[in-house]
């Protein structure tokens, strides 16, 4: 057992983005991946980390309207960005029409892939895919251990058909 | 009052999305890491590099001098400060009922040794790198054959074996034996299962705080039985069991892998008694790949009996299973559950399972989905659809040949296991047909089958008489708590847990329709100890629904009785003139109102009660039913096997399902169609293995462990039978494991059909394209 000790001062660095509409600047180490920052420093917690292995998605935000995985990236690569996590999704309080599409096809379960996944075909739908494409080439990206991705694609497709695309 | 036989606009039966979803889409989902962290303190945890060894050195000092430490706990100081954490279900000649936290040999590599802590996570684990550990190699036992090799290394000498213990289940083998000789037809077969990682999106992981002015410890947990977890700290740290409080937040994802105390955790909890401060340690996924606990991983002979007009006259398995380095909380458990469950839907002449549970040097095993039903389902299955091509018989008609009546229950197996209700030949004549639409056409080099499989599976495990005759220190029973508050609102109280499963949604259907109030009023608050009626088994093996919601039912319908009770006297009039309407009870005859809200009020109050009747607005009820009720299903599934690569595709996959009555079916489609994905993995592509020589676990990332995507699982075809239990309050049975089952079997089978050459040596999973293509190779059709 140790005597507690006053921690030595790591090498700081403060990283200033665009995120979710707001300017926000905090201080990270240099080696601080994305998805440790939003989460803790910035409180943004709606981001998850299942692997750290740039595998399972579950960590994808977007990085100027890209979908990357935060967790292959470090904090001070996202600087000056402008920045869109899960929390960013609903406007003016109301779910967006894909986010209530996942709840009607019961889309989610313990919901912890769920806000990796809402990121990434948030994305698709802005950059006009196909909802056939969407449910092949970016739900394939995409690891969820609960739902058997049934719901989702039901979600993709409803939603899809239901903005007449 | 019985749901089942209600009828209209009733919320029991309604298809309606979860409560919670709406927060949990908005990101405001908050798992045991995204708890505040301020003044949060880092672990990481020190583990083993070795599969095998004596531990002769263990040097902090390094990370000790580094000044970047706030603590660091050893072998030493762990085995001072801890006692060794109890386990539930034991197996006869177990020499071990606990599982040890201070580590002197250790027996797998991952086994964690000790915790260092510091200011932030990464700081905490360069500081685990720091610590030197000497360890005298031992050699490696790897697998269950190299464990009873007659000149096998011991990972207990002194236990004299690799034998960790083993009971039989039926008949004696002897009397099996008998018949088998005296059968027209056995057909035999070594069968096993791949050892699977149940990978939970969330990893495990605990936020410790212990406050030493007041001597509590209070414990967030991403754990699916938060008293167990209550219990086994309170041993393990040497406290009385009120002095810790456990409480689940949401869990993302459990599958069994989340029903313990590790020791892990233990040590995290340690740290912050020590430090008297919070202190978090996240699993990261290597750690949860490789030492977290593991299911399945089992051996096992199997002989089918027939006589000559294909009746089933005896049914012997003898299981192997792999039970890692030491025997975890219910280490032999699905071991014992797979021998109690090898008869499945069919009816035996005689049918007897032996067990032998066998140390390896491995991360022990344990509890995932399925729970040794899915192991029973692949040996049974399959050497049913092994003695049918033997015999140039189709299989489905074997198994309708030999499957139990509709009549003929309650059916008590050879096993013991008495089923209690149920239309068996039903659900797979619905199956069969459903097949028959689905078969496509082979092509030159890709070959297509179906297959039809059946299953029964234990659900609602109970009842607490039956855990107390296996010595199981499980509460068999589970309770519910409906409070009507002093503003009318509704909070219920269950010791099962919320884990992704949406039992939340479920219960407050139930208790709605029960009370008679609108859903909004109810909230569903599980998995605080503090408040949550005891369950140490909690939500696990199928319980939640059946046994929580019965006890529900009951504490709903008194509940109602004394509200409208109260009413009356507010109202002046008779009980029998009250009606409640929405939020309004109204007297018949004067029309006279009073709110649910004001009824509530007045309770609490203590006004308008009858002499005798109870002030508390609170109705608690423990539900034990008198027996365990089983869900049953069949399973198809339609293949596509290429080959020139091995690959085998699900094209199509359909069940016909009863798990009694359906509180939610969009909930319980959602649990039949993501353990069907599970067992989809199991089938054809998870392994958690090991190094043969080494012991070095194979799969230590998402990219060699490889999980079903998207891609490889199809729409699922559910259809529901309902036969309600006449055993549960409400006629409920489990839905949670029962897509899990028969996966693997179906598939192989399917695989069987659609290329018979290889039929005889679909034994083993995950089938893989490459254990495929050498089965084809060696049956000279490879590309
Ligand atoms: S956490 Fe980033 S991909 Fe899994
Ligand atoms: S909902 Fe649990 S992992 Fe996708």
């Amino acid at each position: 057992m140790t005597v507690p000790t006053t921690p030595a001062p790591a090498r700081m660095r403060t990283v200033t983005a665009t995120v979710n509409g707001v300017t926000r600047s905090a201080e990270t180490e240099p080696r601080a991946l994305l998805s440790d920052f939003l989460r803790h420093d910035l409180g943004l917690t709606g981001t998850h980390v299942g692997c750290e292995q740039g595998v399972c998605g579950a960590c994808t935000v977007l990085v100027d309207d890209v979908p990357v995985r935060s967790c292959l990236l470090l904090a001070v690569q996202a600087d000056g960005r402008r920045i869109e996590t899960v929390e960013a999704l609903a406007q003016d309080g109301e779910l967006s029409g894909f986010q209530r599409a996942m709840r009607d096809e019961h889309g989610l379960q313990c919901g912890f892939c769920t806000p990796g996944i809402l990121m990434s075909v948030t994305a698709a739908e802005r950059e006009g895919l196909t909802a056939e494409q969407t449910t092949t080439e970016v739900l394939g990206g995409h690891v969820c251990r609960c739902t058997g991705y049934q719901g989702i694609r039901a979600a993709i497709e409803h939603h899809w058909q239901e903005a007449g695309r | 009052m019985t749901i089942a036989t209600r009828n209209g606009d009733t919320l029991v039966g309604k298809r309606m999305p979860r409560l919670h979803d709406d927060r949990m889409l908005r990101g405001h989902g908050r798992y045991v890491d995204d708890i505040d962290e301020t003044g949060v303190l880092h672990a990481a945890i020190i583990r083993s590099p070795a599969a095998h060894g004596t531990i002769t050195r263990f040097d902090a000092s390094a990370a000790r001098e580094s000044g970047e430490a706030v603590l660091v706990l050893g072998p030493d100081e762990i085995g001072r400060l801890t006692d060794p954490l109890p386990t539930t279900w034991r197996i006869p000649g177990q020499h071990l009922a606990a599982v040890e936290l201070a580590i002197r040999t250790v027996r797998y590599v991952g086994q964690p040794l000790g915790v260092v802590v510091a200011r932030n996570r990464a700081v905490a684990e360069d500081l685990a790198e720091l610590v030197e550990i000497d360890i005298d190699p031992l050699p490696a036992v790897v697998g269950i054959e190299a464990a009873l090799a007659p000149d096998a290394p011991l990972l207990y000498p002194e236990h004299g074996g690799n034998v960790a213990g083993g009971i039989h289940f039926g008949p004696p083998v002897e009397e099996l034996d008998a018949l088998f000789a005296g059968a027209a037809h056995v057909v035999e077969r070594e069968f096993a299962v791949q050892r699977i990682n149940p990978s939970p999106m969330e990893p495990r992981g605990v936020l410790a705080e212990w406050i030493p002015s007041t001597e509590q410890l209070t414990v967030w947990a991403s754990t699916q039985v938060p008293h167990l977890v209550r219990q086994e700290v309170a041993v393990g740290l040497r406290l009385r069991v009120d002095q810790v409080r456990v409480v689940t937040p949401d869990v993302g994802g459990a599958f069994g892998g989340k029903t313990t105390l590790y020791a892990d955790e233990a040590m995290t909890c340690l740290a912050a008694k020590v430090l008297g401060r919070r202190v978090k340690w996240i699993e990261d996924r290597t750690e949860n790949l490789t030492a977290s606990y593991q299911g399945r991983g089992q051996q096992a002979r199997c002989r089918l009996g027939l006589d000559a007009d294909g009746r089933f006259t005896a049914l012997h398995v003898h299981i192997h299973g792999d039970v890692g380095a030491f025997l975890s909380t219910a280490g032999s458990g699905p071991f014992q559950v797979a021998a109690l469950t090898i008869e499945g839907p069919y009816r035996f002449g005689a049918a007897g399972a032996t067990v032998t549970a066998v140390f390896t040097n491995a991360v022990p095993t344990g509890a995932y989905r399925g729970y040794g039903m899915q192991e029973s389902a692949w040996i049974r299955e399959r050497i049913i659809d092994e003695a049918a091509r033997e015999l140039g018989r189709d299989a489905n008609e074997l198994r309708l040949l030999n499957t139990i009546q509709p009549e003929q229950m309650p059916y008590t197996t050879g096993t013991m296991l008495t089923y209690d209700s149920g239309d068996y030949p039903a659900v797979l004549r619905r199956a069969v047909e459903m097949g028959e639409t689905r078969r496509r056409p082979s092509t030159d080099r890709i070959r297509r089958g179906i297959a039809v499989t059946g299953n029964v599976e234990i659900t609602g495990f109970a009842p607490s008489a039956l855990l107390e005759m296996f010595q199981i220190h499980w509460s068999g029973y589970e309770t519910g708590t409906i409070r009507v508050n002093e503003d009318g609102t509704v909070t219920v109280f269950s010791g099962v847990t919320p884990m992704g499963q949406g039992i939340e949604t479920a219960l407050a259907q139930i208790v709605a329709d029960e009370l008679g109030v609108p859903l909004e009023m109810i909230s569903v608050q599980l998995g605080d100890t503090a408040t949550a009626p005891y369950s140490n088994f909690s939500s696990q093996a199928s319980r939640s629904l059946p046994l929580a919601g019965a006890a529900l039912i009951t504490a709903g319908a008194t509940m109602r009785e004394r509200m409208l009770g109260l009413a009356a006297r507010a109202l002046g009039v008779g009980v029998e003139e009250v009606k409640l309407d929405g939020t309004v009870f109204r007297a018949g005859t004067t029309g006279a109102e009073v709110t649910w809200r004001d009824v509530a009020h007045r309770g609490w109050m203590g006004w308008g009660r009858g002499e005798t009747d109870k002030i508390l607005l609170e109705e608690t009820v423990s539900f034990d039913p008198p027996g365990i009720t089983y869900a049953y299903s069949a399973h198809g599934a339609a293949v596509a096997v290429d080959l020139d690569t091995g690959k085998v595709t699900v094209e199509d996959y359909w069940t016909v399902n009863d798990s009694g009555v359906l509180v939610n079916p969009l909930i319980a489609d959602g649990q039949i169609i993501g353990a069907i994905a599970q067992g989809l993995g199991t089938a054809l592509l998870e392994e958690a293995a090991f190094d043969p020589e080494t012991g070095q676990p194979l799969a230590t990332s998402y990219l060699d462990y490889v999980l079903p995507l998207s891609e490889d699982v199809p729409d699922i075809v559910i259809e529901h039978h309902v036969t309600p239990s006449p055993i549960i309050t409400g006629g409920f049975k489990g839905v949670g494991e029962s897509g899990i089952q028969p996966p693997a079997a179906t598939v192989g089978n399917a695989i069987a059909n659609a290329v018979p050459e290889i039929a005889a040596g679909l034994t083993a999973t995950p089938l893989s394209p490459s254990r495929i293509w050498t089965l084809l190779e060696q049956a000279g059709l490879e590309g």
